[in-house]
């Protein structure tokens, strides 16, 4: 318990604010084509982001993936820092952003009511297929396939769960069923009988 | 909760007293109500509004205007206690948050910190069954 208070102080002390891990998402980790590119004047861009994050993602994984950021004044999920001359838009607008890339609100809907494993099903659904086709949608659709491959095995190491995948089981399916009709001898044997 | 200010007698005779430079602003928002707490930082609640007490009713305690009102109201009277410096503390999915932190911004209170302190379970308590409407 110490250890991990210990392993989360350390990752706080590297980590800006924005960049905070997500909980549908392996976090802290992200691949460069995701990266958004974020400049705020008030918020410190660790350069050591990804030795930090690699690290807790392999001695801690429970922690790593976790939501919530834990400093010294206490656990929050989004933390934006104020400068002194601010306009209330920007500030606002900060740290609703800050919220959003949390995933705050959505988790908070989505914990509101109890939601069966068909829900669940349905809506991780939902989200993988928004996932890819937001990722997709820079790309031609050339591209969009080998995007896709390079996304899949990005992230494979972290998938844990196997996919179902109907597609491929037919794709055998019939091929198999050709070879068999192709085996069966419906043509009768030459020759007379005598 | 921190308990040790018994030790100093009923503090309610020496509310006037407080002086408080520093404190957290907590705003509670849910989807039916805005709650604004003004602590200091060690989390004893030194003044409270609410959409509800600031005369709203129903469905439109909700709205972030309420929100605002209510906020304004918590900080006005820490303001006369000498507050200067807080740290905002928002709780919650509601409509309130933008609407709090608005008027807490236009309140002239400097803050330093906006955080959010949504408590999520990590896969806890089940939570009650889907509504059918």
């Amino acid at each position: 318990m110490a250890m991990a208070m210990a392993m989360a102080f350390s990752l706080s002390k590297s980590l800006s604010s924005l960049f905070l891990p997500s909980r549908s998402q392996p976090s802290l980790v992200s691949p460069p084509s995701l990266q958004l590119p974020v400049k705020k004047a008030s918020t410190r861009v660790s350069s050591s982001l990804t030795t930090a994050d690699e690290i807790t993602a392999v001695t801690c994984p429970s922690l790593a993936y976790a939501n919530t950021l834990f400093f010294k004044s206490g656990v929050y999920n989004a933390q934006v820092v104020v400068a002194e001359d601010e306009p209330e838009e920007k500030l606002l607008s900060r740290f609703r952003r800050a919220v959003f890339l949390a995933g705050v609100i959505q988790e908070c809907r989505r914990r509101m009511f109890f939601e069966s494993s068909q829900d669940k099903k349905k809506r991780k659904a939902r989200e993988a297929s928004q996932r890819n086709r937001k990722s997709c949608r820079g790309c031609d659709s050339s591209v969009k396939s080998t995007h896709l491959e390079a996304i899949k095995r990005f992230w494979k190491p972290y998938v844990v769960r196997r996919r179902p995948q109907p597609k491929v089981s037919a794709q055998e399916e019939t091929p198999k069923k050709k070879d068999d009709e192709e085996d069966d001898n419906w043509e009768l044997p030459e020759g007379d009988l005598s | 909760p921190k308990v040790g200010s018994r030790r100093n007698g009923r503090s309610g005779a020496r509310k006037s007293a407080r002086r408080i430079p520093k404190g957290v602003i907590h705003v509670q928002a849910s989807f039916n109500n805005t709650i604004v707490t003004v602590t200091d930082v060690r989390g004893r609640v030194i003044s409270w509004s609410s959409a509800g007490t600031c005369g709203f009713r129903g469905t439109r305690r909700g709205t972030p205007f309420a929100a605002q009102t209510a906020a304004g109201n918590a900080i006005r009277a820490v303001v006369d206690q000498g507050m200067q410096r807080a740290e905002v503390m928002i709780k919650g999915p509601g409509l309130g948050r933008d609407g709090a932190l608005r008027a807490i911004r236009r309140s002239g209170i400097l803050f330093r910190f906006v955080r959010d302190v949504t408590p999520m379970p990590h896969n806890g308590c089940r939570p009650p069954k889907k509504r059918r409407v």
